[in-house]
């Protein structure tokens, strides 16, 4: 269990984020209220199939690759090329595009870092990272070519396995950085992202690991976008920019988006002793399950019990709360309303990253906690963008006979729920993520001072 | 006339291996350095330094690139040298031609 007076700082981080070039983009587009949210062209070339067109969605270019097409089957990624040359070919030809960003976050993270190739290389450093979904882009044309061409199983190539495995972006990073330690993932729906982190801040924590890359990605894939365009549970009929609308009434729906969060973990007196630039400190990692029985409702009963495994000291206050807000109709509405509970009706903000850059699914929640680290290093809120008005009646569940959680409208909530970023001074913000399974996370950062 | 056919032999060898060395070079993990100079003694494993993976996937596009199906058992019996999937290419042709 954890070992007393062993902490756990978060030294390095970076990933891939939409229409950005790097994280100082991405920092800079975010504090300036704008969207990352566009038409996908991708998408609207199958517009009559599908009814949703809009994400954050990341091209090759983007990141400086290029794809290398089969000269066998058609539009298939057989590799990439690094145009920047970080990765060598040889772990290119291993990896699909969201391990080649889980790669190149992973590079950027221990760089900032600052560790020694004999510190990344050790036994001491794991790597804790995964995706949402499995590597479909690649198993789509493994099995289109077996079941429906009739083709040798060989056709699709040598690297369906390592491409498209549970743990590859894990794997890849690992082959990459040649760690010794700890190599696995964690895999749990939208909440993969800040599960991994807190499994690798446990492994610390625990004495296990002295370092670990840790964090979730979700590559861009048509083939994990049309299932959720499938549940209809996509967001319709508004501009990209305002597409993602996290607690407006007008919400019908999230923004399938993609992404990749990489962050550096040590343990906290091994990166001050050597004097690394620490960019936060994990508090607290709590999770658990609604145990309801329901695969997508969210529970408010689960929710509190989240909150209070999170923070079993009340001192650990946050000064803003990080949502997982995705622009559903009732999932935010009953995260907005388990946090008053919790929390009260003032002394905090809540932010609602998503409104800027959807829902990146495996990549959300580590992404969103850089979004966290972010706050704390600029001292500014992230807005909820788009929540123009927040229901000004109670909602239908609030007026059921076994609600026992707060009875005002959202609307009685305006105060806490910033249009757009502000300054205010953040030493303590909360992460909050969950997933389909009734899996629920949460993580308190706090600044180093 | 035995001379014409081995003419024709050696030039049909060749036009072989200058397609395969086209193949090759679109196989990323292979340094294209290591191309310049490769003859039939060549050894994938060990000049060319190609993963043991990657093999499949040159088969795969050897396939492609010649129109022709190499059966599973042929993949598992050829060997690591330029010549050896020159000979295979060969036999395959002609099993083709034959049937």
């Amino acid at each position: 269990m954890q070992v007393a007076g062993r902490k756990v700082a978060i030294v390095g981080m970076g990933g891939a984020f939409p229409a950005c070039s790097g994280l100082d983009e991405f920092n800079h587009k975010l504090f300036t209220n704008q969207s990352l949210v566009r038409e996908w062209d991708l998408a609207v070339q199958y517009s009559k199939q599908i009814r949703s067109t809009v994400s954050g969605y990341i091209t090759e270019e983007e990141m400086g690759l290029e794809a290398v097409w089969a000269p066998i089957t058609e539009k298939y990624p057989e590799t990439y090329i690094d145009k920047l040359g970080r990765i060598p070919d040889g772990n290119l030809s291993t990896a699909d595009m969201g391990s080649v960003w889980a790669m190149l976050g992973a590079q950027e993270s221990v760089k900032m870092a600052g560790w020694t190739e004999k510190e990344t290389q050790s036994e001491q450093t794991g790597v804790v990272v995964g995706s949402g979904g499995a590597g479909n882009q690649i198993l789509r044309v493994a099995w289109h070519y077996f079941f429906q061409m009739g083709k040798k199983a060989r056709i699709a190539g040598a690297h369906t396995v390592d491409r498209s495995m549970s743990y590859r972006e894990a794997a890849n990073i690992s082959c990459l950085l040649k760690t010794k330690g700890v190599c696995e993932s964690i895999t749990s729906a939208c909440a993969t992202g800040l599960g991994n982190i807190g499994h690798a801040y446990r492994l610390i924590k625990f004495g296990l690991q002295d370092r670990a890359i840790a964090g979730g990605v979700e590559g861009t894939a048509l083939e994990t976008f049309i299932g959720f365009d499938g549940m209809m549970i996509l967001s319709k009929g508004f501009s990209p920019a305002e597409s993602s609308r996290p607690f407006d009434i007008n919400r019908n729906g999230f923004v399938c988006s993609f992404g990749a969060g990489i962050v550096a973990l040590e343990e906290y007196e091994m990166a001050k002793a050597r004097g690394a630039n620490i960019i936060g400190v994990i508090d607290e990692y709590f999770n658990n399950s609604d145990g309801d029985g329901d695969m997508f409702y969210p529970s408010f009963a689960g929710q509190q019990r989240l909150w209070k495994g999170l923070m079993p000291d009340k001192g650990l206050r946050p000064d803003v709360v990080k949502m997982h807000g995705t622009s559903t109709p009732v999932g935010d509405s009953v995260e907005l309303l388990s946090v008053v509970d919790a929390l009260g009706e003032e002394g905090f903000h809540l932010s609602a990253p998503k409104s800027q850059f959807g829902h990146m699914l495996g990549g959300a929640g580590s992404v969103e906690l850089i979004t966290a680290l972010l706050m704390l290093q600029n001292q500014k809120v992230l807005p909820c963008l788009n929540s123009d008005t927040l229901n000004p009646e109670v909602e239908g569940f609030q007026k059921s006979p076994d609600w026992t959680g707060p009875d005002k409208p959202l609307a009685a909530y305006r105060h806490l729920v910033p249009q757009q970023a502000f300054e205010k001074e953040i030493n303590r913000v909360a992460c909050l993520n969950y997933g389909f399974g009734g899996t629920n996370s949460a993580m308190m950062v706090s600044r180093d001072i | 006339m035995s001379n014409l056919k081995n003419y024709k032999q050696k030039m049909e060898r060749q036009e072989i291996l200058d397609g395969l060395l086209e193949v090759l070079r679109t196989v990323r993990t292979i340094d294209p350095a290591r191309l310049e100079g490769v003859t039939e003694e060549t050894d994938f494993l060990t000049d060319l330094s190609t993963p043991s993976t990657e093999l499949i996937n040159i088969a795969a596009k050897v396939e492609h690139k010649f129109d022709i199906e190499f059966e599973d058992d042929d993949i598992d019996r050829m060997g690591s040298k330029v010549k050896d999937i020159i000979d295979l290419i060969i036999m395959v042709k002609e099993r083709g031609e034959n049937q």
